[in-house]
């Protein structure tokens, strides 16, 4: 089947699926960016002592990590407009990619901090540190680089998920692949273009990945 | 030596004639043959909603394209075997060959005809637009208006004829059957809606009474056909003679008078 793939109406397509790239491009990097911010504060909510502030957190990550993506991406479509709340699709997109990942962005992050043996925290309490010296100058910087890997990981599978704006008519890479199959009755070159878009997005993180385990060289550690 | 040497070109040859018997079989049977040998019609739909292809209250599966395909697998004597797709997947799940017939409420068109082989069409029907009661569209030419937001199904002839009628307005293309676009239009994600006129006047009757207004102008003409494979000329024929007969009978009218002409259907189903 692949011996016949028409690279021509590929090629027809191509100012599509450079858009659709560039709109995959875009909804994955804003998508993490939030998935960031969320992330690190359900993480810092999840691991502090307040048992109230900490319920809604762990709640959040629960929620979200227990039902599908597609299942959240139709409530904030078509169930918030119910309740009044009316936003562009792109926007929902967004958002719900973030929701989406920062929940597992929040647990990457956690694990990181939880490696970091107890003795640490004693000793920077007992030098004197305040809880934001302790944070900023022992515990986030060894717990921030073993979640690199994970977190890079975790933009992989948000660019991935992304296809599924195409579902509440985003037009991205996915939409457009989809568009060559119906246009010309082509779903192998609508699908391999798609394929090869997402191929391209993923070497690009992975190049990412391979330089920051480069750059990440502890002294006295393979 | 030389006995083993005979040994393996004699089964490298048998091998080579069983491989050319096979093609030859499959060459000379055509679908129906395969479908009467096999037993099974492999009929590739869509749930997309009444009043073709839907699941009733006993969550069976059924509607007029359902019925009407019943019908023809009784005539042919073979039991149906549904399999369910997204309208988009249609197409290609018939051209794959992982169904022998595509019955849904698909609209022959010249850009579809290049790659599947249409039927005789088994009814005629018409896109409208609609929206919701008490919108600020009153009608069709308010739903023309630069800037308004019009939902269609991905890969409907819709999708095709809405630019036609609405060229300043925007688009939104969804996936899945005609009940998303009432969806969008009744969350206001869209502002009008376009379908097939007997597919909205069925699908709207699942909403709270007057949660649409459907304008009556019929912006196309469309006729809906069952598609084969191009290599499946004795299905093709075979289906038109069944489509020619029910129509003489009686039956395809009853059909569609039940289904699509009439909510009668909707006490039993």
């Amino acid at each position: 089947m692949l011996g016949n793939l028409n690279i021509r109406v590929i090629a027809d397509y191509f100012p599509a699926l450079w858009q659709g790239f560039l709109n995959t491009l875009m909804l994955s990097g804003l998508g993490f960016a939030g998935a960031m911010i969320l992330g690190i504060i359900a993480c810092a909510l999840t691991i502090q002592p307040l048992r109230w502030l900490r319920a809604p957190a762990i709640a959040y990550v629960d929620c979200i990590r227990a039902t599908p993506l597609l299942a959240q991406l139709y409530f904030l479509y078509f169930g918030l407009p119910r309740l009044g709340i009316l936003l562009p699709e792109i926007v929902i997109g967004i958002i719900a990619l973030a929701l989406n990942s920062g929940a597992y962005v929040a647990e990457i992050i956690r694990s990181g901090i939880l490696a970091i043996p107890r003795g640490q925290f004693e000793a920077s309490m007992s030098s004197g540190f305040t809880y934001l010296q302790r944070m900023r100058f022992i515990i986030l910087p060894q717990a921030i680089r073993p979640t690199i890997s994970p977190l890079i990981g975790q933009a992989i599978v948000l660019v991935k998920d992304s296809s599924l704006l195409s579902l509440i008519s985003v037009v991205e890479l996915a939409r457009v692949g989809q568009q060559i199959a119906l246009d010309r009755f082509m779903p192998v070159e609508g699908l391999a273009a798609t394929a090869a878009g997402f191929l391209i997005i993923y070497y690009l993180l992975k190049a990412l990945a391979g330089f920051w385990s480069r750059f990440d060289r502890v002294p006295g550690r393979s | 030596m030389t006995a083993k040497l005979t040994k393996l070109l004699l089964s490298a040859s048998l091998f080579a004639l069983a491989g050319t018997a096979a093609t030859t079989y499959t060459a000379e049977a055509g679908t129906l043959d395969d479908i009467l040998a096999r037993g099974e019609l492999r009929v590739a739909v869509q749930t997309q909603g009444p009043p073709y292809s839907f699941m009733d209250k006993a969550g069976a599966r059924t509607g007029s394209a359902i019925q009407l395909t019943e019908l023809m697998a009784k005539e042919m004597g073979v039991k149906v075997t549904y399999l369910d797709f997204d309208w988009d997947g249609l197409i290609p799940a018939l051209m794959s060959g992982k169904a022998d017939i595509l019955a849904a409420d698909m609209t022959a068109t010249l850009t579809r005809a290049t790659k599947v082989a249409f039927t005789k069409p088994w009814i005629h029907v018409g896109a409208v637009a609609f929206t919701t009661s008490g919108s600020d569209f009153k009608s069709v030419e308010d739903c023309k208006k630069p800037g308004t937001t019009i939902a269609v199904i991905l890969g409907s002839t819709a999708e095709k004829s809405v630019p036609k009628f609405f060229p300043e307005g925007e688009m939104k293309s969804f996936k899945g059957g005609g009940t998303v676009v009432l969806d969008a239009v009744a969350s206001g994600q869209a502002q009008c809606g376009v379908n097939d006129n007997t597919a909205v006047a069925a699908q709207v009757l699942n909403y709270p009474e007057n949660t649409f207004t459907v304008f009556p102008d019929m912006l196309t003409a469309e006729p809906l056909a069952y598609a084969v494979r191009y290599d499946s000329q004795d299905l093709l024929t075979w289906t038109n003679l069944f489509l020619d007969t029910v129509q003489q009978d009686g039956r395809l009218k009853e059909n569609l008078d039940y289904w699509v002409n009439s909510n009668k259907w909707q006490n039993d189903h």
